[in-house]
C-alpha cells in the first residue's frame, strides 16, 4: 500500500520546484502514477510511506505539443493514448501509434505518460525504442537560485541501465523532442503473455523511407528493446539495408545480423528467434505501410504482415 | 491524519467532501461514497473491475490518485442505470448471458460502453481489442462479445428492439431455450453486493500478519506493542482460540492461524483489527514474533525419503492420504502385451485467479449467534467446523453465503472466516476482511502439482492388457482437500478404458509449499493429461490413429469402472465421434502430418492468425491515412 500525508498538485513549472525545495528527501514525483502504485505492494517493495507526492502531471507545460515537418516536441506529461487518437502526433510519428496500441490497454494508456514511461527506464519500456528512432530528445528541467533551468540530452544517452537514468536530484523531466518523420512507414512489433497489459519480451520499432523507384531505402531506422539492459538502435542493420537494393533476400539476411545482441537474462533462444523474425515482420509491414507493395511478394506479405 | 478536500460531480451530483491524500480514486468512491459497483481485483491496474468514467474517458480507477478526481466529472457503473432501467448494453449482457459470477461485469460493462461510445460501428475484433484491460475469469469472453455485438447493433437500429428481450420458450420448455440468469440484472448493475462491498454499524478491519517462513517453530509472539496502537481494537493469535482447532475439507489439520509452528509462506499468525484498514495495517509491523527455523521440505518425493523432516506429528513419513486400486494381475498383462511404455509426466500449481479475492464480515448478533458472510462454497461444513472451533453450539453459529466472485474450488476452504469470527466475538463489533490479491494467491489452495509415472502394456491390435499408473502430488503445507483429489485421482485417472490389469496408487504429500486444493476436474485432471498424452504416444508406437486406439479400448454401455461400478450407459463413444468431427481430423497415425491439413498453409481455415493488435487502424482508416 502507498501512504501519503499529503498530494500536492502544482499548476506551474515553479510551484512544482517550490514543492520539490521545501520537501526535500520527503517527496516523489508523479504524474499517471501507474508506475508507482503496483510498485507499493507485496512482493515488490510493499508498504511505502511517502510524506509527500508531487504531481506534476497537470503543469500546462508538460501537455504542451508542437509539430511541424521538421521536429516534433511534446509534454513529457503527454498521455500514450495521445500518440494512437492524436492525427497531428500520429503523422509526425509514424510509428508511434502502433507502438501505443499495445502499450498496457486503452484505460492505463490515458493515465500512463510519456515522461513516466521514458524516467522508469525500464528495458522493456515500450515507448523508449520508437523515440529512440526518431533521434529524441530529452529536456530536463532543474532551478536554483529561484532560476529555471534546462539541459537537454539524447535519450539513448540518458537511460543508462534498467531503471537507470542521467536524471539529477531536483530535476523534472518537461519535454521530449524528436524528428518528425512524416511519410515514413511505421511498425512496432511486440510479443509477451497476452496482447493486452503485457510486458514486452521483445519489441521492435521500425520506421523506413524509401527512395522515388520504391525498390531502394532512401533511410531505415530499427530500435529494439527487451533483449538487454538498454534500448538499442540496430546501426549496423540499417547500415547494411541502405547499401543495396530492397529484396526478400537481403532482408533475411538483415534478420540475422542483431540476433547476437540478445543478453536477457531468460529465455534467450526464444528471444533470439523471435528478433530474427521482428526484423523481418517490422520491415515488411513498415515497407508496406510506406508505400513499397511493388518490391513484396505476396507470400512474404502473407508470412509477415 | 491530514485530509484533502475533493470537489467533484460524481453521477451528476455535485460533491465536496474530505478524503484522505493516499486514497485512490476507487477507495473514495467504494469506502466513502458507498458506490460499490466499481470493485477492486487486483489493486495493479490488471483487471479492469475498476473502471469509471472520468470526464467521460475511461480509466482504472485503482491506479488514479484521489487528488486528479479534483474538479472532474466522474461517472460509475451506477451511473448507466440512473434512469431505473437498464441501459441497452446492459440488458444485452443479460440477454447474451455475459454475466457469471459477475465480479468482472461492472468494469466490463464500462469497458464495453466506452467501446461503442468511441466506435458505434467497431466490429468483433476491435471490441476485443478495446476490452483488453478487462479480465473475466468465468466465461471465455465470447458471450461477453456476443453481448457487445448484440448492443451495437440494437443501437445502430440493425437489430430490433426486441432483440434484448428473452426467448420464448416453446411449450414452457426450459431444456434447449436461451433462458436468462435471474440474476443477471443485479450484476450488470453493478447492483450486487459481494462480501466486501459490503458495510455495517461500527464495523472494524481486519489484517492478517503473515508467515515469511516456510517452516519453523513460534518461539514468542508480541502483540503488545500493536495493541495499544489508537484505533486497534482487537489482536488476535492461535492463543484467543477457545475450542478444538483445526479445519480442513477432509482432515482437520489446518489452525485458523499458526498454532507453536508455521509450515508455509503467508500462513496467518496473528491478526489485527482496528478502525480503518490502513491503522490496521501499520499495527501490523508492530508484532513482534521470534521464529526458529526448520529445514523445509519443498518436493513431495524429497518428502517421502525416511529422514525427511516431519511437517505434522500426526504424519511421520509426510503422507497426507494414499488411495490404491488394483485389479487382476498385472504381471501377467504386462507379460502377455507386445508393446509396453512408461513415461512420466508432470503438471504445476495452478492458482484460481477468481476475480473476486476473499472477503468476508462477521458479526455477533443479539441472540450471541456467531455469523459469518463470506463467499464460502462449503458454508454447512464451515458452520460445523467453526462450531468446534469456538466452542459453542451449532445454533449459535451461523454462515451466510454472499455472492461468489469466482470459485473454481478454490473458496472451499476455511481458510480465513475463524480469524473473523473470533475477532467478531472478541471485539464485540462486525469485522471485515477483504484480501488483496497478493495474499488471495500466496495463502490460498494451489491446483496440486503432479508426478505421474504411468507404464501401460497393449496388444500389437491396440487393445490395453495391463497399466500401472503412479501419481505422487505435493499438497502442501496443509490436507484442505488433498484426500479427495487423490480418491478422484485414482478412480478416474485411468480413463474411460477397459483395463483387465490395473495397479493404480496416488499419493498426497505434505511439503512447506503453498497448500493444494480443490480445482475444477478435483484430481482427474493431473492422471487423465498422463494417461490421454500416454495414448497418443502408444497410437503412434502402434500405427494406430489416435481416436482408434480410444475407440478400441473406450468403455461401452453396460462396462465396469476400474473400482467396479456397473455402468447402464457410457457416452464416450459419442463424445469420441463430436471431438473428432470438430476437430476436423485428418485420419491416421500420428507419425508424420498429413498433406490436407489446413493449418499448413500461413493462412486458410484452422489457422489462426499470429497475435497482433490493430483492429481500430484497419477500421476507421483515419490514421493509417495520416500515416
Amino acid at each position: 500500500m502507498l501512504f501519503c500525508d499529503e498530494y500536492l498538485m502544482p499548476k506551474t513549472l515553479d510551484e512544482a520546484f517550490a514543492a520539490m525545495e521545501s520537501h526535500r528527501g520527503r517527496y516523489k514525483l508523479v504524474a499517471g502514477a501507474t508506475d508507482i502504485y503496483p510498485w507499493a505492494r507485496e512482493g515488490r517493495a510493499g508498504d511505502v510511506e511517502i510524506p509527500v507526492l508531487i504531481d506534476i502531471a497537470g503543469i500546462p507545460e508538460l501537455n504542451d505539443k508542437k509539430i511541424d515537418d521538421k521536429r516534433t516536441r511534446f509534454g513529457a506529461a503527454m498521455p500514450i493514448q495521445r500518440f494512437l487518437d492524436d492525427p497531428q502526433l500520429a503523422r509526425a510519428l509514424p510509428c508511434m501509434p502502433r507502438c501505443a496500441v499495445w502499450f498496457a490497454d486503452d484505460q492505463l494508456r490515458e493515465s500512463a505518460t510519456i515522461g513516466g514511461n521514458i524516467v522508469n527506464a525500464s528495458p522493456a519500456g515500450d515507448g523508449i525504442p520508437p523515440l529512440v528512432a526518431h533521434k529524441a530528445e530529452v529536456e530536463l528541467a532543474s532551478r536554483s537560485n529561484g532560476r529555471i533551468s534546462k539541459r537537454r540530452l539524447p535519450l539513448d544517452l540518458f537511460i543508462t541501465g534498467p531503471g537507470r537514468s542521467e536524471m539529477a536530484e531536483g530535476e523534472i523531466l518537461t519535454a521530449i523532442e524528436c524528428e518528425s518523420l512524416p511519410g515514413y512507414g511505421g511498425s512496432f512489433e511486440k510479443v509477451g503473455h497476452r496482447r493486452s497489459l503485457v510486458i514486452s519480451l521483445v519489441c521492435l520499432a521500425t520506421l523506413v523511407k524509401l527512395d522515388a523507384s520504391g525498390k531502394r531505402f532512401e533511410d531505415v531506422r530499427l530500435a529494439i528493446g527487451g533483449i538487454g539492459p538498454v534500448p538499442l538502435r540496430l546501426a549496423e542493420v540499417e547500415k547494411f539495408l541502405l547499401s543495396g537494393p530492397l529484396d526478400e533476400g537481403r532482408l533475411e539476411q538483415a534478420a540475422e545480423m542483431p540476433v547476437h545482441l540478445v543478453q536477457s537474462r531468460t529465455r534467450q533462444e526464444y528471444r533470439r528467434e523471435v528478433v530474427r523474425g521482428f526484423v523481418m515482420r517490422g520491415l515488411v509491414n513498415a515497407v508496406r505501410r510506406a508505400g513499397g507493395h511493388a518490391v513484396l511478394t505476396p507470400e512474404l506479405e502473407a508470412s509477415y504482415a | 491524519m491530514p485530509e484533502m478536500r475533493i470537489e467533484a460531480t460524481i453521477n451528476g451530483r455535485k460533491i465536496a467532501r474530505a478524503a484522505k491524500p493516499h486514497q485512490r480514486l476507487l477507495d473514495f468512491l467504494r469506502d466513502d461514497l458507498h458506490l460499490t459497483g466499481a470493485k477492486e481485483g487486483c489493486g495493479a491496474g490488471e483487471c479492469g473491475t475498476c473502471s469509471v468514467f472520468i470526464d467521460g474517458v475511461l480509466f482504472k480507477s485503482c491506479m488514479v490518485p484521489v487528488g486528479k478526481a479534483q474538479g472532474k466529472t466522474i461517472e460509475t457503473v451506477e451511473a448507466l442505470t440512473r434512469t431505473g432501467e437498464l441501459s441497452v448494453l446492459q440488458k444485452a449482457f443479460h440477454k447474451a448471458g455475459a454475466s457469471q459470477c459477475g465480479y468482472c461485469i461492472p468494469g466490463m460493462v464500462m469497458a464495453a460502453t466506452a467501446a461503442i461510445r468511441i466506435n458505434p460501428f467497431a466490429d468483433r475484433e476491435e471490441i476485443k481489442e478495446r476490452l483488453g484491460g478487462n479480465i473475466c475469469r468465468c466465461t471465455g469472453y465470447q458471450k461477453i462479445f456476443d453481448a457487445v455485438e448484440l448492443a451495437r447493433d440494437v443501437q445502430n437500429g440493425k437489430l430490433p428492439v426486441t432483440a434484448l428481450a428473452e426467448d420464448e420458450t416453446a411449450d414452457g420448455k426450459y431444456i434447449g431455450a436461451n433462458v436468462r440468469r435471474l440474476d443477471a440484472p443485479s450484476k450488470v448493475s453493478g447492483a450486487l453486493k459481494y462480501a466486501g462491498d459490503m458495510v455495517m454499524p461500527d464495523m472494524l478491519h481486519l489484517q492478517v500478519l503473515r508467515s515469511p517462513h516456510p517452516h519453523a517453530l513460534i518461539e514468542s509472539i508480541d502483540t503488545s506493542e500493536a495493541e495499544a496502537m489508537e484505533g486497534v481494537e482487537g489482536v488476535i493469535t492461535w492463543a484467543d482460540v477457545p475450542g478444538e482447532d483445526g479445519f480442513g475439507v477432509f482432515v482437520h489439520d489446518q489452525p485458523i492461524m499458526a498454532r507453536g509452528k508455521v509450515r508455509y509462506v503467508g500462513e496467518a499468525v496473528a491478526a489485527v483489527a482496528a478502525e480503518d484498514a490502513v491503522i490496521a495495517r501499520k499495527a501490523l509491523s508492530k508484532i513482534k514474533v521470534v521464529y526458529k527455523l526448520l529445514a523445509a521440505l519443498f518436493d513431495a518425493e524429497a518428502a517421502m525419503q525416511s529422514g525427511a523432516p516431519v511437517i505434522h506429528d500426526y504424519a511421520p513419513d509426510n503422507v497426507t492420504k494414499h488411495i490404491p486400486i488394483r485389479k487382476g494381475d498385472i504381471a501377467r498383462g504386462f507379460a502377455e502385451s507386445d508393446l509396453v511404455v512408461e513415461e512420466t509426466y508432470s503438471t504445476q500449481p495452478i492458482e484460481h485467479a477468481y476475480l473476486e479475492p476473499e472477503a468476508g464480515l462477521a458479526y455477533v448478533d443479539p441472540d450471541g449467534v456467531v455469523t459469518v458472510i463470506s463467499p464460502s462454497q462449503n458454508i454447512t461444513h464451515h458452520r460445523h467446523m467453526l462450531a468446534k472451533i469456538i466452542a459453542k453450539p451449532i445454533n449459535k453459529v451461523r454462515f451466510i453465503m454472499s455472492p461468489v466472485g469466482g470459485g473454481f474450488g478454490g473458496k472451499e476452504d476455511m481458510i480465513y472466516q475463524g480469524m473473523l469470527a473470533l475477532m467478531a466475538m472478541k471485539t464485540r463489533r462486525p469485522v471485515r476482511l477483504v484480501f488483496t490479491r497478493e495474499e488471495s494467491i500466496i495463502s490460498t489452495a494451489k491446483r496440486h502439482p503432479s508426478k505421474t509415472v504411468l507404464r501401460m502394456g497393449l496388444t500389437r491390435e491396440g487393445r490395453i492388457k495391463a497399466v500401472s499408473l503412479k501419481m505422487i502430488c505435493d499438497g502442501g503445507a496443509y490436507g484442505l482437500s488433498t484426500e479427495g483429489v487423490m480418491r478422484k485421482a485414482a478412480i478416474l485417472g485411468a480413463g474411460p478404458y477397459n483395463i483387465p490389469n490395473l495397479q493404480v496408487d496416488t499419493y498426497g504429500i505434505y511439503t512447506n509449499n503453498t497448500p493444494s486444493g480443490a480445482f475444477r476436474s478435483f484430481g482427474a485432471l493431473q492422471t487423465q493429461f498422463a494417461t490421454e498424452s500416454h495414448l497418443d504416444i502408444c497410437a503412434e508406437k502402434l500405427g494406430l490413429d489416435p481416436f482408434e486406439i480410444r475407440r478400441i479400448n473406450a468403455m461401452r454401455d453396460g462396462a465396469e469402472t476400474h473400482t467396479k461400478q456397473q455402468l447402464k450407459s457410457v457416452s464416450y463413444l459419442r463424445v469420441l465421434e463430436a471431438a473428432e468431427k470438430a476437430s476436423k481430423w485428418e485420419q491416421g497415425a500420428p507419425v508424420s502430418r498429413g498433406d490436407r491439413r489446413a493449418d499448413l498453409t500461413p493462412v486458410g481455415e484452422g489457422v489462426r492468425a499470429a497475435c497482433s493488435l490493430g483492429a481500430r487502424f484497419e477500421a476507421n482508416g483515419k490514421l493509417e491515412a495520416a500515416e
